[in-house]
């Protein structure tokens, strides 16, 4: 058995591997809020692709309630649409009360609504629809919600760049320690390296008996981030309380094993712990071998 | 062997420490390197030792000239030089074992090729008791039988020595010189870097003089 060709506490990397770990840490929480807002924006699309809304306003000269009858009578014959159902006039005047106050609502002319269920695999020609309904009755509007998704995903679209700027960033620094701990454990056995090149060693092979301390930090760094960002879910998920129920819901829903497409997203918690351990070896590897051949 | 011409050394902008030394060695010699401290012996076994680049003027170690040998060559070459140092630059976290084997070991050989050549030539230097030892609980004399070892454990073709014998006593320094001699009988080219002359005169070889980085004749 050979011992090794730098001693033991050479590199001492505990404090690289807990600085990594904290990095790894705050990488899984990025890479599970990209999950969670991707889960959340197909979520929200899906359930406002699905409804749509009729409103029919009340003008003079005509019956609301004969308005009414006759957009859900075209409602009933377009394809595509499931179920139209007419919202009691309190629905509106409960969605006007918190902006207007409920005094005297009675009196206004509070618009009506129909709630639409749609096929979302054979929606009906919004445009068509939209047309047909005004031309029975000019006083009613059809809302697809479309201004609302786009609002959302724009909003998700930028809380995801967010968290990819994030990871961007958690990479950066960690690349930046792990070059500055290169060059620590390089100057801290600058005599043992002197005597490895004197009796003919290589460059590579000097590097090479180094950077596998860094590997092991980078796994472990990795290893006890992953940890920690599971169990901060766990805690999220199956211990928040009930004020914290939106959160921890999504929390939990980290730890549905999902069928389909979305389980590559699952395999992104364990790309951290491998970044980790790609980034400490490359990097330790390449600030190893510039500074070796800049010596004599 | 070795051929060296017309070198210049200059640190930076200081003074220049070598000045047109030039001196050639055929393969089985051997030879001594004197001069007063400060003279430049340590600094001309650095650009043997390939540890330093010439100002100026070309060496050629075993056929190649090196004063501008690529770096990714230089550990070739390195591989057929045996270096012993005054202060024995042994590895301490190494055993006496690993450090002699050090040069094969970087070299890529496989420890199961080697293991009885090393405990052998541990044995010929009389280390054989303290093959698994560390270099710290040796006293002067036997770090630098050890570090004699790891000079010629891969049968170098050139073994440079600076100050072998500085710090063991009189009777271990003959000892140790009998030890490059005995080497040399065996066809190592033995260039040693000493001041002391009754030493010098005991083992009755050439010498070369180096006075304020010039060699006196």
């Amino acid at each position: 058995m050979q011992g090794p060709l730098f001693p033991k506490d050479a590199a001492p990397l505990r404090t690289l591997v807990a600085a990594m770990a904290v990095m790894s840490f705050l990488a899984v929480l990025a890479v599970g809020a990209i999950i969670l807002i991707d889960r959340a924006v197909t979520h929200w699309s899906r359930g406002l692709a699905t409804e749509l809304t009729v409103q029919v306003r009340q003008v003079s000269n005509r019956d609301v309630e004969k308005d009414v009858e006759s957009v859900l009578a075209v409602l009933k014959e377009t394809a595509g649409v499931r179920e139209a159902e007419a919202l009691p006039r309190s629905a509106s005047e409960e969605l006007l009360a918190p902006w207007i106050g409920s005094d005297g609502l009675d009196k206004l002319p509070v618009p009506r609504l129909i709630r639409v269920l749609i096929d979302d695999r054979r929606p009906p020609d919004m445009a068509a629809l939209e047309q047909q309904i005004a031309t029975v009755v000019p006083p009613a509007r059809l809302d697809s919600h479309r201004r609302w998704e786009a609002e959302l995903r724009r909003m998700a679209g930028t809380l995801s760049v967010l968290s990819w700027l994030v990871l961007a960033l958690i990479a950066l620094s960690a690349i930046a320690m792990v070059v500055s701990a290169s060059r620590a454990v390089l100057a801290a056995n600058q005599s043992i390296v002197e005597v490895l090149h004197l009796v003919g060693a290589e460059d590579r092979f000097i590097a090479r008996a180094i950077d596998r301390r860094f590997l092991s930090a980078g796994f472990y760094a990795g290893l006890i981030g992953l940890a920690g960002g599971v169990v901060v879910f766990a805690l999220l998920g199956f211990l928040g309380g009930a004020e914290a129920n939106g959160v921890a819901e999504a929390a939990r829903s980290l730890f549905y094993i999902p069928r389909g497409d979305e389980r590559y997203l699952l395999l992104s918690f364990l790309a951290v712990p491998l970044a980790a351990i790609i980034i400490a070896l490359t990097t330790s590897r390449m600030t190893l071998m510039r500074m070796l051949s800049s010596m004599p | 062997m070795l051929r060296v011409d017309n070198i210049g050394l200059r640190y930076g902008s200081g003074p220049e420490v070598l000045k047109h030394v030039t001196f050639h060695m055929k393969a089985g010699d051997f030879m001594f390197l004197t001069g007063p401290s400060g003279a430049g012996k340590s600094s001309l076994l650095r650009l043997l030792f390939l540890a330093q680049r010439p100002t100026k003027g070309t060496i050629k170690l075993f056929g190649t000239n090196v004063e501008h040998l690529d770096r990714s060559e230089l550990p070739k070459v390195r591989r057929r030089i045996g270096l012993v140092f005054q202060d024995f630059r042994l590895l301490d976290h190494l055993s006496v074992f690993d450090n002699v084997a050090l040069p094969l070991r970087v070299a890529g050989e496989r420890l199961s090729n080697y293991r009885q050549n090393v405990l052998d030539l541990i044995d010929w230097v009389g280390l054989a008791p303290k093959a698994e030892v560390f270099p710290d609980t040796l006293s002067g004399g036997e770090k630098q039988r050890a570090a004699i070892a790891r000079a010629v454990i891969a049968k170098p073709d050139l073994l440079l020595a600076d100050e072998p014998t500085g710090n063991v006593d009189p009777v271990l320094a003959r000892r140790l010189l009998h030890l490059f001699a005995a080497l040399n009988q065996q066809g190592t080219t033995v260039l040693i870097a000493s001041h002391d002359e009754s030493l010098m005169k005991a083992m009755q070889k050439p010498i070369l003089r180096l006075q304020d980085g010039v060699i006196r004749r």
